[in-house]
């Protein structure tokens, strides 16, 4: 089944680093690649067809930024319009958010400024949002342009990306920059981002065998 | 008899971590089950018509709850759900509701996205012309026609997916899905509001709370409930929920007693996983012991795993589950409001 939640234990010198834990969604139309973004991040795999989500799937990955462990707590829902009426319970709390799109198809870009304008409007005010233009691989059908979403992104200060499950561009990179944005309820944390260090594809698989180096 | 292999007998791909163990020891023990039961319902159908048998008795009753064999089970569904009667009132419907242009309409569009997405690792849900892709789109097509109320809604392709491996008959499975919708479960489970569904999850929140205040107590905590962790159970039926086995036999039950049989078999889970969900820390940690609910081994033993949901939850009469769920529709309504 899909949501089969795992947490990953950092090895090593987690002891006297921080963990954060932050909840966050995922949500936008039906298979835009919500589903496969998560199994790509948490763990590396991603297929051609994956299941219809039903009501929603948890799963948990930790990504490390210096000595601070972020670990998220993943709800990834379902995207057909009549599941919407559950969806506020996965907001409700939420730090973060991705809502996602895609990139051959203006419905869905149009579904996503809706997601957002709600999140805006119903989620914890503080929330961070990124929008993720899936499907990033397949340029010739593109439908929605790299700017229209920046220029959205910019309007409303959401992170932006254009990510591909399949390919695994970006996948981490944007649950690595949520990560450092997220307030570490700690005056000096490392919300500037300079001084966090980039971490490569393989630090945040669940194989690896820890990204606390 | 079963042997490591990889796809079981309703073309499900077994997962790499399968559990051959457990499977090869439920397996030696129910399959003498299997033959007794079927030695049972051969006594049982005689040789008179089918419907003459099926009248609604304690027996049959009893024989439900035991588990209907394979050969005559999409036979005993069609008589006792009505779809059997549904389809002999309406000779050519099916057909009639395929002859319209599927193009240019937003809920065919969401049948097709969805048709690749249901059962991907299932070796008879494949492109093939004797595939079952062509007939679950036909039958979720006719559906949605036959019911514009409801359209198409996510989870009915597992159900009707489920109903071809079973009956591997489109237009019976058709009728069957009709019957499963318009009757089986209570409305309003499919339609956009979902009203009838986010009513059952709560219900179930009540049947719970009644029986282990500690449960409802830490998941109340937690920020925890049941739509959360159990909207699929319900939305599905146990289908890519339970194992195959045990999912047809709670199945069984389903179409001759109705909707509660839902809520048994989610109490007996619970009851299973008392002490984990009631322990658990952090909504993660509730949200991870309804997974083990869902993964526990115990569950691959059909029988017993039967025998306990008409045991563990004890008395469950229908006057209960009336009253609660008129309480919680209130409150769903009041929501929406």
């Amino acid at each position: 089944m899909a949501n089969r939640g795992q947490v990953q234990r950092p090895a090593g010198s987690s002891l006297q680093g921080k963990i954060c834990q932050f909840k966050l969604v995922l949500l936008g139309e039906s298979a835009v690649g919500k589903s496969s973004l998560v199994l790509r991040f948490v763990k590396g795999q991603f297929y051609e067809y994956q299941e219809s989500t039903i009501g929603a799937a948890f799963l948990t990955q930790t990504v490390c930024l210096d000595d601070i462990t972020v670990k998220f707590e993943i709800w990834d829902t379902a995207g057909q319009e009549r599941y919407h009426s559950l969806a506020p319970m996965y907001y409700r709390g939420a730090q973060a958010a991705i809502v996602v799109y895609d990139i051959t198809s203006q419905d869905t870009f149009n579904r996503a400024k809706s997601w957002v304008k709600e999140l805006q409007r119903q989620a914890n005010p503080n929330i961070v949002i990124a929008l993720a233009g899936n499907k990033a691989d397949l340029a010739d059908k593109r439908m929605v342009e790299f700017e229209d979403g920046q220029a959205y992104a910019d309007e409303n200060s959401l992170v932006f990306v254009e990510t591909s499950a399949k390919t695994a561009m970006n996948v981490n990179d944007v649950f690595l920059t949520i990560a450092k944005k997220l307030p570490k309820s700690e005056p000096s944390g490392p919300s500037g981002g300079a001084s966090s260090r980039r971490l490569d594809e393989g630090a945040t698989d669940q194989a690896s065998t820890g990204c606390c180096k | 008899m079963a042997t490591a292999v990889k796809v079981d007998g309703y073309g499900f791909e077994r997962p790499e971590d399968f559990d051959f163990e457990t499977y090869e020891e439920f397996m030696s023990r129910y399959l003498s089950v299997l033959v007794r039961r079927a030695k049972k319902w051969e006594q049982l159908f005689g040789s008179s018509p089918l419907e003459d048998h099926l009248k609604r008795s304690s027996k049959v009753k009893r024989y439900t709850r035991k588990g209907i064999p394979g050969d005559k089970r999409a036979l005993v569904w069609m008589t006792m759900s009505g779809a059997l009667a549904r389809m002999q009132a309406n000779p050519g419907v099916y057909q009639r509701l395929l002859e319209a242009p599927t193009h240019d309409d937003p809920v065919i569009d969401a049948i097709r996205t969805d048709i690749h997405r249901t059962f991907p690792e299932n070796v008879f849900f494949v492109d093939a012309p004797e595939g079952q892709r062509v007939p679950l789109f036909n039958v979720l097509v006719a559906f949605a026609r036959r019911r514009p109320d409801v359209g198409y809604c996510q989870g009915l392709n597992f159900v009707a997916g489920m109903l071809l491996l079973v009956v591997k008959d489109e237009e019976r499975s058709f009728w069957l899905l009709d019957a499963f919708v318009g009757g089986v479960v209570p409305t309003g489970y499919y339609t956009p509001a979902m009203t009838g569904l986010r009513t059952d999850t709560r219900v179930l929140a009540e049947l719970v709370r009644a029986r282990w205040p500690d449960v409802d107590a830490t998941m109340r905590r937690e920020g925890a409930t049941f739509d959360l962790v159990a909207t699929k159970w319900f939305v599905c039926a146990y289908v890519d929920v339970l194992p195959v086995e045990t999912l047809l036999r709670i199945w069984d039950s389903l179409f001759y007693e109705g909707a509660k049989v839902v809520f048994r078999v989610a109490v007996t889970m619970v009851a299973r996983q008392r002490a984990r969900v009631a322990a658990a820390r952090g909504l993660a940690d509730v949200v991870s012991a309804f997974r083990v609910a869902i993964d526990d081994p115990a569950n691959t033993f059909a029988h017993d795993f039967m025998a306990d949901v008409f045991r563990v939850p004890g008395s469950f009469p229908m006057a209960t589950i009336d009253k609660l769920r008129e309480q919680c529709e209130r409150a769903v309504l009041e929501e929406d409001r």
